[in-house]
């Protein structure tokens, strides 16, 4: 059997429909339920929802041999796992915004950033050489600049709503992300097939374009 | 400060746990000697520039460093390898080769709390072969390491996941690329990451040829079969003779019919700057992480006099007992037998004491409160 963690929100429904598509399937009784840990029809697959943090965590540790998060999650924990498949889904940017493009350079000092994403937003910046005060924030980032907390925010943007309604624009973006099939370095080699079988299921169903 | 308190990533061994650590180590080192290994204690203090020659300055720098009374940097030894590099190199300069050297002894290093490897202290289990290269002595510490593996219980649940530098050395040798680009491709190739690997190819213009032998790279893992479809797509000659020799090697696992202990990976490209052809990782069913790797090291004893040809591996003593605890709970005093002994009279019954101590008994001293 082959344990795979989902993130819970934005990214689940999505992830269970491609499942669903490569013939995992998970019976709506099941998915009703408020288990977080329930098994397929067949047993071949155990799914635990998790917050999306925690997906590579539980990855890298093996108590899951698959997971299914997104990229912008891997690039901040630095999680050593391995990135076998991209499955187009949750598409998104990670960008820097701020009130206008002028934030970053007229700064004085610091650069005062609040995000979500501490570790990519010092990266981005850092290997530009610029100084920049993190404010570590864990929702609502939007709200930082517009209330004076920081010059700029980085942050995760699907349409660029929610930015556009708190006065903010993107100055930069710093990369894509999508959701991403990650396993486990040692369930990769020690259930070999059963990873591949997945895999190659779910990359057929990517290749048949039928994909959510 | 709270004095219950343990630093993070160290921990205590008790009971059961020890002695089952104890067992795992005395199996492990007598199987080095029944491969006429010779065991090897190094000081537990050196040198940080040791470490910095023996493993290269990032992994150096994760050990625990102070300064001597003359202001030179010293060192928890964050591996033994180094060490047996230089034992080889001055001490033991004029020996015969081959050297076989082993050793079991605890390794020092920070790490990073969030990841899976979260041990500050690990045991080190290892050998190295020196002196002499080649194919037998590839096979030699494979076949030991598994043996080691099995002897400690672990008959089918382990994989020793096995490959050569040479075959991505090979096909990265005519792009030009400069040591960061070429870490990226390494990295991406190494977390099997197709979608940003596709991305690195294109934007750094690699030609077609490259492009296809490194992008099918990545899916390389698996059996003998492995080689063939690596032939079918690779054209350069580096990394067409090193998979002639890998299949040399693999030719001889199954020919002991130990081919379900092992796998070919050509994508795992994690320990370039270090080994110089063989590479293996060790993979054990209940452990998410690698317990041991190994590989030849060629370029290792130039760092301390000349090259020399160098082989060995290291297994994770922690994480090979802390699995083992898990599967079998034993308790108790190991299942010997007691004989307590009271102490009414205490040189009557401190004579029978030793006496049974002479005839090899267990006994236990009845000491009253």
């Amino acid at each position: 059997m082959i344990t795979i963690a989902i993130s819970k929100g934005r990214m689940q429904d999505d992830a269970l429909a491609l499942l669903a598509q490569a013939g995992v399937q998970l019976s709506p009784e099941s998915l009703a339920s408020r288990k977080l840990a329930i098994e397929d029809g067949n047993g071949d697959y155990q799914f635990i929802f998790v917050k999306p943090a925690d997906v590579p965590v539980y990855v890298e540790h093996g108590i899951a041999d698959c997971g299914i998060v997104g990229r912008d999650v891997l690039l901040e924990t630095e999680a050593d796992v391995l990135l076998p498949l991209d499955l187009g889904i949750a598409r998104c940017r990670l960008v820097v915004a701020g009130k206008n493009e002028h934030v970053i350079t007229r700064a004085f000092g610091m650069l005062r950033v609040a995000t979500k994403y501490a570790r990519i937003a010092s990266s981005h910046f850092g290997s530009r050489g610029i100084p920049v005060e993190i404010i570590p924030l864990s929702g609502s980032v939007e709200l930082a600049p517009a209330l004076g907390l920081a010059d700029a925010i980085v942050d995760l943007v699907e349409t660029g709503r929610t930015l556009a309604e708190n006065g903010l624009k993107v100055i930069e973006v710093i990369t894509e992300s999508t959701g991403r099939l990650v396993v486990n370095r040692a369930s990769y080699q020690l259930k070999a097939e059963e990873v591949a079988r997945l895999t190659t299921s779910l990359s057929n169903v990517l290749e048949g374009g039928t994909a959510p | 400060m709270l004095l219950s308190k343990l630093p993070p990533g160290m921990r205590y061994y008790l009971g059961a746990e020890a002695r089952l650590r104890r067992r795992v180590e005395d199996t492990a080192m007598s199987v080095f000697e029944g491969w006429s290994y010779e065991e090897v204690l190094t000081p537990a203090v050196d040198y940080y520039a040791l470490f910095e020659r023996g493993m290269g300055v990032t992994e150096a720098q994760t050990s625990f460093r102070f300064t001597d009374n003359d202001g030179r940097m010293l060192s928890l030894r964050p591996d033994v390898t180094s060490s047996v590099a230089r034992v080889a190199a001055t001490l033991f300069a004029d020996r015969e080769r081959p050297l076989r050297l082993c050793y079991a002894a605890p390794v020092f290093r920070q790490q990073q709390q969030s990841h899976a490897e979260w041990r500050r202290e690990n045991t080190h289990l290892g050998c190295e072969l020196i002196g002499v290269g080649g194919d037998a002595a590839d096979l030699e510490v494979l076949l030991l390491a598994a043996e080691i593996l099995k002897a400690i219980g672990l008959g089918d649940s382990f994989c020793i996941t096995i490959n050569d530098v040479g075959v991505f050395n090979g096909l990265i040798s005519d792009l030009n690329l400069d040591s960061a680009s070429r870490e990226s491709l390494r990295r991406l190739i190494d977390t099997r990451d197709v979608t940003e690997l596709q991305n690195f190819l294109n934007e750094n213009s690699i030609p077609t040829s490259s492009r296809e032998s490194l992008a099918r790279l990545v899916q390389l893992t698996g059996k003998r079969n492995v080689l063939d479809e690596a032939r079918s797509v690779m054209t350069h000659a580096n990394s067409l003779a090193t998979l002639d020799k890998l299949a040399d090697i693999w030719q001889v696992i199954e020919s002991l019919g130990l081919e379900n202990s092992f796998e070919i990976d050509l994508a795992d490209v994690s320990g370039l700057d270090y080994y110089t052809g063989l590479s293996f990782k060790v993979f054990v069913r209940g452990v998410g992480y690698r317990v041991g790797r190994g590989g030849r090291y060629d370029g290792l004893t130039a760092n301390f006099s000349s090259a020399e040809p160098a082989v060995g591996f290291v297994l994770s003593h922690d994480s090979l007992v802390e699995l083992l605890g898990r599967n079998n709970s034993t308790d108790g005093n190991g299942g010997r037998e007691t004989r307590s002994v009271n102490t009414d009279d205490l040189s009557k019954n401190f004579r029978e004491a030793l006496r049974r101590r002479t005839n090899g008994e267990q006994i236990r001293i009845e000491l009253k409160r």
